[in-house]
């Protein structure tokens, strides 16, 4: 059964490799470009110093600059790191829906199926092949991400926990990969035709991605509050927190200013006559405020996240192997 | 006499519509058996059941004594060729039989092998590639190859030229002979399988209408002829399959119990084709027209 699913889908493992093989020709120039130049700009150095406290304001000021001229450089490619998110869906449509829809449409299931095998061994052993494929891509594509992104991560000031950063990098990737091949062998199993199988996926996948991203991934730790005053010094923030929400609190902690801060220089030097806040209605005590998830957590967060969707996954293909008695 | 094949009030559903409706038949080993109705008839819900690919809905099914639905004990003794020969299309005929290899504990390569190579079918084209007919022996090929001791086969010259049509049920023919595997293939076509078969079941409407040894069938039915007919018992006339009238006379179509000793009917043989007709015509339209408003 290993040889007959190797044969039936050995083509199809050639395209994969070479594409990413393509892939992987395209972004490692890209990628080492742009460590040179992170390096050039002093920046590694910068990041290890942001991270202790108390920083030199001189050395924060020229290293935000040394920041400020990389994303002028190579901000672009956030865009490119976006496009890459849809690998994963990718190998979901190819891989994963024809794996049973195909072999309905063709009907060579009845020729397979009326063989000396049982339906479930063979679905076991074509899930199992396609399963560790998928995971060696999704590995290397999960470890080649984590290092080609990060020293756009590195600048960005929400860190890796931010959208699109965190679901690149680190062991997610594997979790979303297996989740859209899981999806597709059920849909293709449920439908049995591979234009529905793989428009269930396309849909299933991204609502399901965006479903964890919005309402699950903020609560997977209670988040911590930070709160300062309207005026006098920058509070030390942790670099890489992931701001969930923020605004601007009276005395009686009730919100009059969502989603603003305002930081003013200490009462003895604001222009005469003037109080922090008042053209915008502050009054006194009003602090600012605001919601995060700690650049700690960031592999706390990429373990759930994983684990979710793993789970996920094995849940459909488990499913996807019982709804297989049911086709003729 | 060992029954290879035995359903009893059989029966499968799709949503609110039985395919295959109180289905019992016995296959006796050793037959070749012809499986006629038209299309739609449940011919393949029923071979389908049989190789246990579809559960029942209803009644039960056991080929050698056993259920076959998931049933990898009863698959190693089936050989099932589906409608429309389906292989892997980029296969060649000599992966197949690797594959056949791997996928069955009791497999004779070299009778496929020997096979395929008498029948000209080159190893290294993918079968894809090649003509129905000769996918079709690939596909009996396969099947054969599992030394099954029942073959069933779904529709398979449906697709072929009348040249292939009889090429594949020789070959056919002459790889069971031997064997004395018992054969049940599918046709909505009598005239394929009338040479090869000598057993019979109709099936019509998701029902069995007729069924028995090629033989008996045409022993039991003969057409009258004679004086028209009020619908009053005739000696030796069992049932009335079919009835057509004139103003004076009635020909009738009966499976007869005994003689026919009335002088007033002229008795005539039936030729099996005309009988099948004759039991396929026999549908109950009443449904069809209700379901398009128009009266019966």
């Amino acid at each position: 059964m290993i040889w007959m699913a190797w044969r039936q889908h050995r083509r199809q493992v050639l395209f994969t490799l070479l594409a990413f093989a393509a892939l992987a020709a395209l972004m490692v120039p890209i990628g080492l470009a742009m460590r040179n130049s992170f390096a050039d700009l002093g920046l590694p150095q910068c990041v290890r110093d942001l991270a202790s406290a108390g920083v030199a304001p001189e050395t924060r000021d020229s290293c935000e600059q040394g920041f400020h001229r990389f994303t002028n450089q190579y901000g672009a490619l956030n865009l490119v790191a976006v496009l890459l998110l849809i690998l994963p869906l990718l190998v979901g449509l190819f891989w994963g829906a024809p794996l049973v829809a195909r072999e309905v449409e063709h009907g060579t299931h009845r020729f397979v199926w009326t063989q000396g095998i049982s339906r479930q061994r063979w679905a076991l052993v074509k899930v199992g092949l396609v399963g560790t494929v998928v995971l060696a891509l999704a590995v290397c594509y999960g470890l080649g991400m984590s290092w080609w992104v990060d020293p756009l991560t590195k600048t960005a000031q929400e860190g890796r926990l931010g959208f699109i950063v965190f679901d690149l990098q680190g062991v997610v990737p594997i979790g979303y990969t297996l989740f859209a091949v899981a999806l597709g062998i059920f849909a293709g199993t449920v439908w049995r035709r591979m234009l529905p199988a793989m428009a269930v996926t396309l849909f299933g996948y991204v609502g399901v991605r965006a479903a964890v991203e919005m309402l699950a991934r903020p609560r997977y730790q209670p988040a911590e509050t930070l709160t300062f005053p309207i005026t006098g010094a920058e509070p030390q923030e942790g670099r890489g927190d992931w701001i969930l929400a923020n605004g601007i609190r009276d005395a009686d902690g009730k919100m009059v200013l969502e989603g603003s801060r305002i930081m003013c220089p200490p009462a003895d030097q604001m222009p005469q006559g003037r109080v922090c806040g008042e053209e915008l209605g502050l009054g006194p005590g009003a602090y600012n405020w605001q919601l995060y998830q700690p650049a700690d957590r960031f592999w706390l967060f990429q373990g759930i996240e994983t684990g979710i969707f793993v789970a996920l996954a094995l849940l459909l293909v488990y499913l996807a192997v019982r709804w297989i008695r049911r086709i003729a | 006499m060992d029954v290879v094949l035995e359903a009893d009030r059989l029966g499968k559903r799709y949503g609110n519509n039985w395919a295959l409706r109180d289905c019992s038949l016995r296959l006796p080993a050793g037959r070749i058996a012809a499986l006629v109705g038209p299309n739609g008839a449940g011919k393949s819900t029923l071979l389908h059941l049989a190789v246990g690919l579809l559960r029942p809905d209803a009644g039960t099914v056991r080929v050698f004594g056993e259920s076959p639905y998931d049933n990898r004990g009863s698959l190693a003794d089936i050989g099932f060729v589906a409608q429309d020969t389906p292989l892997y299309r980029d296969f060649t005929a000599a992966e197949l039989v690797t594959a056949g290899a791997k996928l069955n504990q009791r497999w004779d390569g070299d009778l496929a092998r020997n096979r395929l190579a008498q029948l000209g079918i080159p190893p290294d084209r993918p079968v894809g590639k090649l003509s129905g007919g000769q996918r079709a022996q690939v596909a009996l090929a396969l099947a054969l190859a599992k030394r099954p001791r029942l073959l069933l086969l779904d529709e398979p010259v449906a697709s072929l030229d009348p040249l292939a049509r009889r090429e594949f049920l020789q070959s056919l023919m002459g790889s069971v002979a031997d064997a004395g595997t018992t054969v049940l293939l599918s046709s909505h076509l009598l005239a394929d399988l009338e040479r090869v078969c000598d057993y019979l079941i109709v099936l019509n409407a998701a029902r069995v209408q007729l069924l028995g040894a090629a033989d008996d069938i045409v022993a039991d039915h003969r057409r009258l002829v004679g004086p028209r007919h009020d619908g009053g018992p005739i000696g030796g006339v069992a049932a009335v399959v079919r009835a057509s009238h004139t103003d004076r006379q009635s020909t009738l179509l009966v499976r007869t119990d005994g003689p026919i000793t009335d002088p007033s009917w002229t008795v005539r043989e039936v030729a099996l084709e005309d009988l099948i007709l004759a039991y396929l015509a026999d549908v109950d339209s009443t449904t069809s027209h209700s379901a398009w408003g128009v009266p019966a």
